[in-house]
């Protein structure tokens, strides 16, 4: 390797990636569909900025996001402002100010964005995300609409097959505040289940250990899971948190019989703002999440619950949508013959006269208007 | 005639097979084991979790690397014990058998490392010259430490105050202090025969290291009841 070489021209920062034709164009699609199909539950479309004041962007559930945000100084303000890692916390933002008064449930959508130091899910930093908050409403009925939703706007892109994991990210931390484990120990027994080693849990667990195991190997298909929940002996809070996952289990069974609903009661991953039901979506076969989503409390701690899609990885899931075919339109063509054809085709004018069958296949055309009626390449 | 790029490719964006026209029929599950030392233990257990890999499975010399199982949803891949753990957290494999020493070294959060198998036993520890002087590390700032594990190398000292400097390397860390790479090595230890040969001692031990059952999250959230199975046929052969 060439140390003294300059820099590729083509080199980008790692996780950064340039969309090329179809892709960009097929990214778009899959976006304008997911919030088309947002809008048409009464979702409205709101469109928070790409940076804000640090401490704004931190305050109550984007302190989660603490670690992930690229910080910028403004040069005008002299203030610390970030680059956001995740929408959420700005809908929240606004559903808790500028909306403040609007009536509640408050149903919010949006898409754009984000940027985050590390990849999380895989190595990219550039995340696009589409979603929706319903804010000002805690019930099962509005945990399972979201989750509902946010499906069927997968379905829209032809993702019928999903596996929802749902999972209660307050439950260990309750668990191990109730046990009174504080320190190395909790930390030790934390990461244990967070890694589902059962032997460590053995090991850390203590009183807990017999719940605890029991809990982890229930991890799976929501029946078994729900069933290990009645048995595990729960603070009252979680007890009803538990009681709540077990009503969205049965919304969704009755309202979308064909997703797959696993639960892993135990789990606490994710962006650490979720105070209820969380879910990822899964789709079978890949290795990347497709969204996640779950209860949170918005600001002044106002109830809500989301979804959120990464739009990267479901467009790598999803079918390729439909390219339209192209068309040479031949140099001086009526401009209202061309208009005509734009009803199904792209045109892509001659911009001199040519051989026009050869210049459609050079630059990738596969019809070619000839006298004034479309012909596929190579008909004749 | 239609160019390649009105197919309908996405080549950028579509790495792997799109799921939604994946069949509905999955495919089978793949186990990585880790070649080497751990290989022969694995054996026995891999017989009582009634898995029978095709026999040159275990012979380091066949060019194949994998074996398909007499179960046809299960297929076997021999890797670098490092490299089970790679496998397993990008979902190449679905499974894995994978030291402690390796999982304390990547911490991959999309690794479940559910089972302690115990075979493999050994230890990750700190070695250093029989003939080095009396010496407190807790006046140490700084030192340096030959090891082919720079992350656990690095968080123990870390842990002590002292700043660890790295010289990686992928064997013969036994070299490395009497030629003057480095002051102590960290390694893994099993009877500490290698370690007395070459002149060094253990001072510390890290953490005891037995192999795990490991497996990818992902695969663990779509397909519980198949990962779910095997994970408890480990479990009964285990115990």
């Amino acid at each position: 390797m060439d140390e003294l070489a300059p820099p590729h021209p083509a080199l980008l920062p790692a996780g950064l990636r340039d969309l090329l034709p179809h892709e960009a164009q097929a990214e778009a699609a899959s976006v304008a569909a997911i919030m088309a199909v947002f809008a048409s539950h009464g979702y409205a479309r709101v469109k928070p900025p790409l940076m804000e004041f640090e401490d704004g962007m931190l305050a109550g559930a984007g302190a989660a996001t603490a670690d992930q945000i690229f910080r910028i100084m403004d040069p005008d303000s002299h203030r610390m402002m970030g680059l956001r890692a995740d929408m959420t916390p700005q809908v929240a933002r606004i559903a808790a100010t500028r909306l403040a008064g609007s009536p509640r449930p408050l149903r919010l959508s949006y898409a754009g964005e984000c940027i985050r130091v590390r990849g999380q899910r895989d190595a990219d930093r550039q995340v696009p995300q589409a979603g929706i908050e319903l804010i000002g409403a805690d019930s099962a009925a509005a945990d399972a609409e979201a989750m509902l939703v946010a499906v069927e706007a997968l379905a829209a892109l032809g993702l019928a097959r999903l596996s929802l994991d749902l999972t209660l990210p307050a439950l260990t931390p309750a668990l191990l505040d109730e046990a009174g484990l504080a320190g190395t120990r909790r930390d030790a027994l934390a990461r244990a289940l967070d890694r589902k080693d059962a032997a460590a849990v053995g090991e850390h667990g203590g009183a807990l250990a017999p719940m605890l195991t029991d809990l982890l190997l229930a991890a799976g298909p929501a029946p078994d899971a729900l069933a290990a929940l009645r048995r595990a002996t729960l603070p009252a809070p979680m007890r009803a948190l538990a009681g709540r996952l077990e009503e969205v289990a049965c919304l969704l069974r009755a309202q979308a019989p064909q997703l797959r609903v696993t639960i892993d009661p135990l789990e606490f991953r994710g962006f650490r703002y979720h105070t209820g039901i969380a879910v990822t979506v899964f789709a079978p076969g890949r290795h990347e999440e497709l969204g996640r989503g779950g209860r949170y409390l918005s600001g002044g701690g106002e109830p809500a619950t989301g979804m959120t899609l990464f739009a990267d990885a479901v467009l790598r899931a999803a079918p390729t949508p439909p390219v339209r075919p192209c068309i040479l339109v031949p140099a001086g063509t009526d401009p209202a013959a061309s208009r005509a054809l734009r009803r199904e085709f792209a045109t892509v004018a001659a911009l001199e006269p040519c051989d026009e069958e050869a210049e459609a296949m050079r630059l990738g055309c596969s019809h070619v208007l000839r006298d004034g009626v479309p012909q596929p390449l190579g008909a004749r | 005639m239609v160019s390649a790029r009105h197919a309908g490719h996405l080549p950028m964006t579509a790495p792997y097979p799109h799921a939604a026209l994946a069949p509905d029929v999955p495919a089978p599950l793949v186990l990585a084991l880790p070649k080497g030392r751990i290989l022969a233990e694995c054996g026995p257990l891999l017989a009582r979790a009634g898995i029978e890999p095709a026999p040159d499975y275990a012979d380091e010399n066949s060019r194949r690397l994998r074996f398909p199982t007499a179960d046809p949803m299960l297929d076997v891949v021999r890797v670098r014990p490092f490299d089970v753990a790679t496998f397993v957290a990008y979902g190449g494999a679905q499974i894995g058998i994978c030291g402690a020493d390796v999982l304390g070294e990547f911490d991959f959060s999309e690794i479940y490392a559910p089972l302690d198998l115990k075979i493999g036993a050994c230890r990750v520890s700190v070695a250093a010259p029989l003939d080095a002087g009396p010496d407190d590390p807790a006046r140490w700032s700084t030192v340096r430490v030959a090891t082919k594990y720079p992350n656990t190398a690095r968080r123990h000292y870390a842990a002590r105050g002292i700043h660890a400097d790295i010289v990686h390397l992928n064997g013969a860390m036994e070299l490395a202090p009497g030629l003057g790479l480095s002051r102590l090595i960290v390694d893994l230890v099993q009877t500490g025969s290698t370690l007395r040969a070459n002149g060094l001692r253990e001072t510390e031990v890290i953490a005891e290291v037995t192999s795990r059952l490991i497996v990818n999250r992902t695969a663990l959230k779509t397909r519980p009841e198949e990962i779910g199975a095997w994970v408890a046929r480990f479990r009964a052969a285990a115990a």
